[in-house]
């Protein structure tokens, strides 16, 4: 899949896993971190788009230390769900 | 002045420091154990002695049970005596469990938890030998209430405190009591180094409007080590400012 397109079905998903309801994805800045800042999210929530990506896409996302990378923007996200899916 | 030595894990640094020189004021020798920061444990080794106290230290990882051995029998070859051990050293590795690198759980549970049990071993020997010893077991509100975020920590002090709880009954017939203390937040260099706003937070879930002071936790640790508190064992004393 083309990086832009999976950026914004990414957005669709992060909206629609979290209930983000007030949320469009024009709001999400695809380069701001995911969490502790922009959309508000903790780091609780990141469980739930933890196992929702890995349904999703059929990825694993083990640990924290993975999960920093991937969730440090949508970009981010975007070629962690790339490289994990080659 | 007593002829009793004492044993401090984490010694030379923030309440492991405290908690040393509150013991050696009363006159009991005291070893600062560290684990690795030399230059910290050469500062506070000065402070104390400056001050007129006996002190010296002992560097030993004790998560490292030879490296425990090797470090207690060291003391009690020297002094011929060990009194008073206070299980003080300890880390954070917070972070939420689904999530959780395996090494940051095991880790947490090798420096808090199986420290205080290569430590309490190495020492009851000695402690049963005289007939008189007071273990003192430092841990956490996290052992006491949860907090998201802190499974391995929580788990490493709660499993401290039951440890307390049972040695306290195997050897209270030989005069040694086993006890713990579980400082709230306590002025540090961290606390010094937190953001304004978690600041506010922490201060308003703290019915005494303010984070302890490392010479408030040692206080409680020193009358717990005092001949007067022989009849308090299995226990626990909070001094958290009424947290938990």
């Amino acid at each position: 899949m083309e990086t832009a397109a999976l950026v914004e079905e990414l957005k669709a998903l992060i909206i629609k896993n979290l209930k983000l309801e007030d949320i469009t994805p024009e709001d999400i800045d695809a380069s701001a971190p995911l969490f502790g800042s922009g959309l508000g999210l903790d780091s609780i929530d990141a469980l739930e788009l933890v196992v929702g990506l890995e349904k999703t896409y059929g990825i694993r996302i083990p640990d924290e230390d993975v999960g920093k990378e991937a969730f440090a923007s949508v970009h981010a996200l975007a070629d962690y769900v790339i490289r994990s899916t080659k | 002045m007593s002829d009793l030595v004492a044993l401090v894990t984490g010694g030379t640094k923030g309440i492991g420091k405290a908690i040393a020189r509150s013991l050696a004021k009363k006159g009991i020798r005291v070893y600062m154990n560290f684990a690795a920061d030399a230059q910290a444990a050469e500062t506070a080794l000065g402070e104390l002695k400056a001050e007129g106290m006996s002190a010296a230290v002992m560097q030993a990882d004790v998560s490292d049970q030879e490296q425990v051995n090797t470090m207690i029998g060291t003391i009690v070859q020297n002094e011929g005596r060990l009194d008073i051990l206070v299980n003080n050293a300890g880390i954070i590795k917070d972070g939420l469990l689904m999530l959780m690198p395996d090494r940051n759980w095991h880790k947490v549970i090798e420096v808090n938890l199986n420290s205080v049990y290569y430590c309490s071993k190495s020492v009851l020997r000695p402690m049963i030998g005289s007939k008189w010893g007071r273990i003192i077991n430092i841990i956490s509100p996290s052992a006491l209430m949860g907090r998201a975020g802190q499974t391995n920590y929580a788990a490493s002090k709660g499993g401290v405190l039951s440890l307390t709880r049972s040695l306290a009954r195997e050897v209270g017939r030989y005069n040694i009591t086993v006890n713990a203390v579980s400082p709230g937040v306590i002025a540090t260099e961290l606390t010094k180094e937190m953001d304004e706003k978690i600041r506010e937070e922490f201060i308003s879930m703290i019915p005494a409007g303010r984070f302890g002071t490392p010479e408030e936790v040692a206080h409680a640790v020193s009358f717990l080590a005092s001949d007067e508190a022989g009849y308090i064992t299995g226990e626990y004393i909070s001094v958290d400012g009424g947290l938990t």
